[in-house]
């Protein structure tokens, strides 16, 4: 790989701020990770200079090299990692070859670090106030009452309440938010110059995120550290970040102030993962831009341009030559030949409408024996309608305790859906949106309430008739790893919906499959291919096809894709509207991701704690939302304009969302809510009409209720 | 916890009354008619019958194990009619030496296998992992009694440094009163052990390497050494705790063959002998002794794993 | 006595290499042969597996070739040392020490084979139902194993030798009735794992019957941890076969596995006949060991296979 150090000298940095103000500076750094059969460069050539006071953001899709580069700077390449070229100065000290005993007083005292995964980042079997005290212990010479005091005081900084009962208390006894702020306390006790946060809020609920962030941001300036935010989200680089570097496959394509990169960024990548960004203010009908195809292999990277295969921009200059990172303005470096200029404007067809789809349009995906699968008779009305649906689980496997103490997954849902459209159910991690799914296709059996789908009540249905029913009623999984055999060829798995229904001879079935594929935009090839051999995206169009294969009705969508990089999700929830058009699909789409609901569905519902708390048109639901969680909820999302304020500034929710064994009485939601008053407590309040098809059960709205209204569900 | 306790006890109640069920019914099995094994069959049909009817032997099956089940209650495992004395007695006369032996054994290999799977988890690859790994795996392809019998060769027969059997005192404590001539029967018991516990503990101590918690732990600027032993060692004990409470009737049958081997008196070479005469309430009386410290062995092992780990602290 | 234990390979998962449009796919590989490259690619275990070509063929085919007196006793030729017409002597009834070492082996190795797929076998259709039950059925049934479990193997395979008089079949159905349980254990926690992938779920909502999941999703699946188990479970035979051997349970004269003839042989070791002992003691060893490291490799593949999954 090409050593690129020396860069940074030969393109000065053009407001050069005084060498003393660089906290770390990063030049050429190389790190290759030694693989099985061969070394992948992982970071190549990334320079990264980080002042006091400053956070700088670190964006890019998974596996671009950004993680490495910061356990590079700490130190803590996994094994066979190691760096290969460059440099990393901190407050002018050289970090690379600095032998171990010296590089632990420095970790955790003058650089720490945060990750991703606060559920599996803190030891098991520690108290907090243990796991808090340590670094202090270790690096100050604490006696063990300044530690316990120092570690007091540190959960008290981030924010948490009762912080003396919290101390002698297990990670598993906390929440995933409390426990990164654990991480975070952890991390500043020793008031680190630098913080290199790693995704500090992918794991945790939108709300979540925005109280985290906010703390970072605050502790940072209080604290006078300089932080290198490490994320996906160029929503959250847009509020949190004063600079910007943007990475693809281990190489920095660009590097701006956040404002400047926003407004007039240069490289087509940058340009295009912005665009890919979902926006609540975008308009509805617009597919959304994706980017084609998929990050090279760092094992076997491409000569030239790392970006070329998949930029529209690229020339046969892109393919053979690399281009040398150089500097477009003051404090705006690039790395392109073909630079572009500025966003995509918002407004016009940001892409042909469907990106991914086939060059032939196939004929729609023929059942192969019409007979067999000829399709029950539509009924007039709503094509699902839940009713009342509850579930309940016994907690701990006793039988003799069920009754006193369960998980309310789901308690009191109603909703319909008309054929063609298209309903869409918000709500945070643990609200039971997942387990509604799976009763919706009779996965799960509701503990009171009823499914209507088609026509049929599921839970009146046994044996051959369920088995013919779920024809019409198909879902979509998460987890595209986990949805797809590993022992099946991708030709056994598509063909399993008409076998497992006894339709079609095989030829048929093959005839059928093919064009299934057409439709997802996927080579017959990969008919002979087993799942592990593909992408994430790819998987997901399997998927996709195999839903589609019984024609159905209904498909049922449960996160399908929150396990995506954001280019390549574009992809999918493109082609999910197209087929929809195409063959009158109805859908239900759960997700945690208020911009993919926003995006598909044409009615919206709002999940609080196994509730429904307000249901309406994506208008009522993001431009006029009556329920104060609906607000905070959509408050908290960052917007990826530097322009917009940081969210969570309206402070709604402070607290995280209870525990669903033991629910709040009255309105679920009151403990976080900012207008809770008494009444919220002793009565439960029920759906009242706003507009119409406009619904939320609240005792004090944002907005006035229809006075006609009478109270519904 | 106090609940977690209460509800593995009963759980173990359970089973226990199962184990006593599956011995009586091989004992019952197994010895045909008392009456004829003890007589002989020499003696008459009628004294047969009359000595299984004076003994109870001709009630029904559920009667007898109700009786059966009682005696166990009031402590009392049966008679062994071929040694001509109580089982219990028996029983009591041979337990402490066995005791001894296995929980010096028992001890000393955790107190190997600990430090040496976190090692060569620690080492992995290294040339000092691949040795012990090496040898782990020879010694536990090894049949029990290989293993003794390569001690005694080359210890007793060609060194000539250790002799080649146990010490033949019946005081319980003959392992500290003649360590000299209990070191070869201690060693081969812990070598077994040792080869089990130590790849157990070594692939523990590998997931718990891979943890995120010690990537942080690394990251607060902990050295290696400190964040194994403050860090590490204590979750990855915890598997290790359960294995030793199920690896109980291995160590037994390990002390079985240990006993034989070496001529040294207790409940293994006890049940030996009973197997020679076919002495089932002897036999069966061990087992049952034997099942029951295992399912002790098993809960004592739960709730220390609960003590360790608050996660699984329920209710 | 062993017991197999779970030693998951603890390095980081490599790299997923990416694929992708644009980019070049690897040659289409199946879950098995990816299996079997990863198997080959581990030298300790294309040695385990070459040890056991090579004593399946010495005990079964050797005798054929190397042809000896192994049923009429021989007092003037008894205890003779190494070399002449015996490459490993001859022990105290003048048989061919080689040639018993065969005789011994294929004993051995058949009642491990034998005894490790009735386990198998037993123990895969209990955990099955006990897995695909579940409730009050599964709590049963693993109450059944955990009371089983309790009571020491060697113990309960000894006490019932006692009333049956030893052949390749008795041996073989008295260590295999024992010794379901452990992969019992196993096929009940990979069903109920099973069970809740979500290649599951998709099947039952494409209107798979149950049967249909059974056969298509569950026993494809769960062949890999059965078949690492046998091979574990033949290792654990051979040993308890060779314990019972040792103790005077095992087979009667003129049969002979490798237990029994360790036996025979300790007595004269004091007197310095070593090849009574090292020649069949290392056979033992070795074909116990090639078992583990087959195992090993094998469950490391299956590893392999289920983290590139």
């Amino acid at each position: 790989m090409p050593a690129r150090a020396g860069r940074s000298q030969m393109n000065p940095d053009a407001h050069p701020a005084p060498d003393d103000t660089s906290v770390l500076a990063i030049e050429g750094l190389s790190t290759g990770i030694r693989l099985r059969k061969s070394d992948a460069g992982v970071v190549d050539g990334v320079d990264l200079r980080l002042r006091r006071g400053e956070t700088l953001g670190l964006v890019g899709e998974s596996g671009c090299g950004k993680s490495m580069t910061g356990l590079s700077v700490m130190g803590l390449l996994p094994p066979g990692g190691r760096v290969t070229a460059g440099s990393i100065k901190l407050a002018g000290q050289e970090l690379v070859g600095l032998p171990e005993k010296h590089y632990q007083r420095i970790r955790g005292n003058e650089i720490a670090m945060i990750f991703q995964d606060p559920m599996t980042s803190l030891n098991p079997t520690k108290t907090i106030g243990d796991q808090v005290a340590e670094p202090v212990r270790l690096h100050r010479g604490a006696s063990p009452k300044q530690a316990r005091d120092r570690a007091l005081e540190m959960l008290a900084l981030v924010g948490i309440a009762r912080p003396a009962e919290r101390l002698g208390q297990y990670p598993h006894e906390l929440s995933g938010g409390l426990r990164q702020r654990v991480m975070i306390a952890m991390a500043l006790s020793c008031e680190p110059k630098v913080l290199i946060a790693d995704e500090p809020t992918t794991a945790l609920d939108v709300t979540v995120q925005a109280q985290v962030l906010r703390l970072l941001h605050d502790l940072k300036d209080r604290l006078g550290m300089a932080m290198l935010l490490i994320t996906h989200d160029m929503g959250v680089i847009a509020q949190w970040a004063d600079r910007v570097s943007v990475m693809y496959a281990g190489g920095i394509v660009e590097s701006a102030r956040t404002g400047d990169l926003f407004t007039g960024m240069r490289h087509p990548y940058a340009q295009a993962l912005l665009a890919c960004t979902p926006r609540l203010t975008q308009p509805r009908e617009q597919a959304l831009y994706s980017i084609p195809g998929s990050p090279p292999d760092l094992a076997h990277p491409p000569a030239g341009c790392r970006f070329a295969a998949r930029c529209a921009h690229a020339t046969d200059r892109c393919r053979t030559e690399e281009p040398v990172p150089a500097e477009e303005r003051p404090g705006h470096t690039l790395a392109c030949w073909n630079p572009v200029d500025g966003p995509l404007p918002a407004t016009a067809p940001t892409a042909p409408l469907a990106p991914t789809a086939p060059t032939v349009a196939p004929p729609a995906t023929a059942p192969a024996d019409p007979a067999a699968l000829e399709p029950l008779e539509r009924p007039v009305g709503p094509v699902l309608a839940v009713d009342d649906l509850a579930r309940e689980y016994a907690v701990g496997g006793s039988r003799l305790r069920a009754g006193r103490r369960g998980v309310k997954a789901v308690s009191g849902v109603s909703f319909e859906v008309a054929p063609d459209r298209t309903f869409g159910l918000v709500g945070e991690s643990g609200c039971g949106k997942s387990t509604l799914a799976r009763m919706i296709v009779a996965l799960e059996k509701p503990s009171s309430g009823g499914v209507t789908a088609l026509g049929a009540e599921l839970g009146g249905l046994r044996g051959r008739g369920l088995r013919r029913h779920r024809r019409d009623l198909q879902m979509m999984f998460q987890d595209p790893f986990d949805a797809l055999d590993p022992r099946m060829r991708i030709g056994a798995i598509l063909r399993e919906p008409f076998a497992a229904q006894g339709v079609g001879s095989a030829k048929e079935q093959l005839a059928a499959i093919r064009d299934l594929l057409d439709e997802v935009g996927l080579p017959h090839s990969v008919l002979e291919r087993y799942p592990h051999e593909f992408s994430g995206g790819q998987r997901q169009r399997i998927a996709l096809a195999r839903a589609l294969a019984l024609n159905p009705h209904v498909i049922v969508a449960d996160e399908p894709v929150s396990a995506l990089d954001v280019s390549i999700r574009s992809q999918v929830l493109n082609l999910m509207r197209r087929l929809q058009a195409k063959h009158g699909l109805t859908y239900v789409v759960i997700s945690h991701d208020l911009t993919v609901v926003r995006y598909l569905a044409d009615t919206v519902g709002v999940m609080y704690l196994g509730k429904l708390v307000e249901v309406g048109s994506p208008d009522d639901i993001y431009l006029r939302a009556a329920h104060p969680y609906t607000a905070g909820l959509i408050a908290a999302i960052p917007e990826p304009d530097p322009a917009a304020g940081p969210p969570g500034d309206q402070d709604g929710m402070d607290a995280e969302m209870p525990s669903p064994f033991d629910p709040p009485s009255g309105c679920r939601f009151r403990t976080r809510c900012p207008r809770a008053q008494a009444r919220c407590a002793e009565e439960e309040p029920v759906l009242r009409g706003f507009d119409p098809g406009h619904t939320a059960a609240c005792h004090f709205p944002l907005r006035e209720p229809r006075p006609a209204a009478a109270p519904v569900g | 916890m106090v609940q977690y306790v209460l509800r593995r006890l009963g759980t173990s109640a359970i089973v226990i009354l199962g184990v006593s069920l599956i011995t009586f019914l091989l004992l019952h099995g197994m010895s045909g008619s008392p009456g004829r094994a003890i007589l002989g069959v020499q003696a008459s049909a009628e004294a047969v019958a009359a000595f299984d009817r004076e003994h109870g032997y001709d009630r029904s099956l559920a009667v007898q194990y109700l009786d059966y089940l009682g005696g166990l209650l009031h402590g009392d495992l049966g008679h062994s009619y071929k040694l001509n004395q109580s089982v219990n007695a028996l029983l009591a006369e041979n337990a402490g030496r066995t005791a001894m032996l296995s929980a010096v054994a028992l001890l000393l290999a955790i107190a190997v296998a600990v430090p040496l799977g976190v090692f060569q988890a620690v080492k992995r690859n290294s040339v000092g992992d691949t040795v012990l790994t090496a040898l782990t795996f020879v010694t536990y392809s090894m049949p029990v009694f290989l293993l003794a019998m390569l001690l005694i060769q080359f210890f007793a027969m060609g060194l000539g440094v250790l002799p080649a059997q146990a010490a033949q005192s019946s005081s319980d404590f003959v392992i500290f009163t003649e360590p000299r001539a209990m070191l070869l029967p201690v060693l081969t018991l812990t070598g077994v052990t040792v080869a089990m516990y130590s790849r157990y503990q070594r692939s523990a101590a590998l997931d718990q390497l891979a943890q995120d918690y010690i990537r942080v732990a690394r990251a607060k600027g902990l050295s290696m050494r400190l964040v194994l032993t403050r860090h590490l060692l204590r979750n990855a004990c915890v598997p290790l705790v359960t294995l030793v409470g199920m690896s109980i009737p291995l160590l037994l049958a390990g002390n079985l063959v240990v006993e034989s081997v070496f001529n040294y008196p207790g409940l293994g070479l006890l049940f030996f002998n009973g197997l020679n005469n076919q002495d089932y309430p002897v036999l069966l009386g061990y087992t049952l002794v034997a099942a029951t410290l295992t399912v002790l062995g098993n809960l004592v092992a739960d709730v220390l794993v609960a003590a360790t780990d608050p996660r699984t602290r329920r209710a | 006595m062993t017991e197999s234990v779970t030693d998951k390979p603890g390095g980081p998962a490599a790299p997923t290499a990416r694929d992708g449009r644009g980019v070049r796919l690897p040659d289409t590989m199946s879950g098995w042969r990816l299996t079997a490259r990863e198997f080959v690619q581990n030298r300790l275990a294309v040695s385990g597996l070459g040890i056991i070509v090579f004593f399946v063929l010495f005990c079964f085919a050797g005798p054929y070739l190397y042809v000896t007196d192994q049923v009429t006793v021989d007092p003037v030729s008894s205890l003779l040392a190494p070399g002449g017409g015996h490459p490993l002597g001859t022990d105290a009834q003048g048989f061919d020490v080689l040639g018993r070492i065969m005789l011994g082996g294929r004993a051995s190795l058949q009642i491990g084979l034998f005894a490790a797929l009735i386990a198998t076998g037993i123990g895969t259709l209990y955990g099955t139902i006990a897995g695909l039950a579940g409730g009050v059925v599964d709590g049963f049934m693993m109450r059944v194993v955990d009371t089983l479990l309790s009571i020491p193997f060697l113990f309960i395979v000894l006490i019932v030798a006692t009333r049956f008089s030893s052949t390749v079949l008795s041996l073989s159905l008295i260590l295999g009735a024992f010794s379901w349980l452990a992969p019992a254990r196993l096929v009940r926690a990979e069903v109920l794992t099973l069970r809740s992938r979500g290649f599951v779920a998709a099947a039952t909502v494409m209107g798979a019957t149950r049967a249909r999941i059974v056969a298509r999703h569950l026993i494809p699946n769960a062949l890999g941890v059965v078949i690492v188990n046998i091979t574990f479970q033949v290792a654990d035979a051979i040993i308890a076969v060779s314990l019972l051997g040792f103790l005077g349970f095992g087979l009667n004269y003129p049969d002979v596995e490798w237990g029994t003839q360790l036996s025979a042989g300790v007595s004269y070791l004091l007197a310095g006949s070593w090849w009574l002992i090292y020649p069949v003691g290392g056979c033992l060893v070795l074909v116990v060991m090639a078992f583990n490291f087959v195992g090993d490799a094998l469950r490391d593949s299956i590893d392999v296979r289920l983290r590139r999954r």
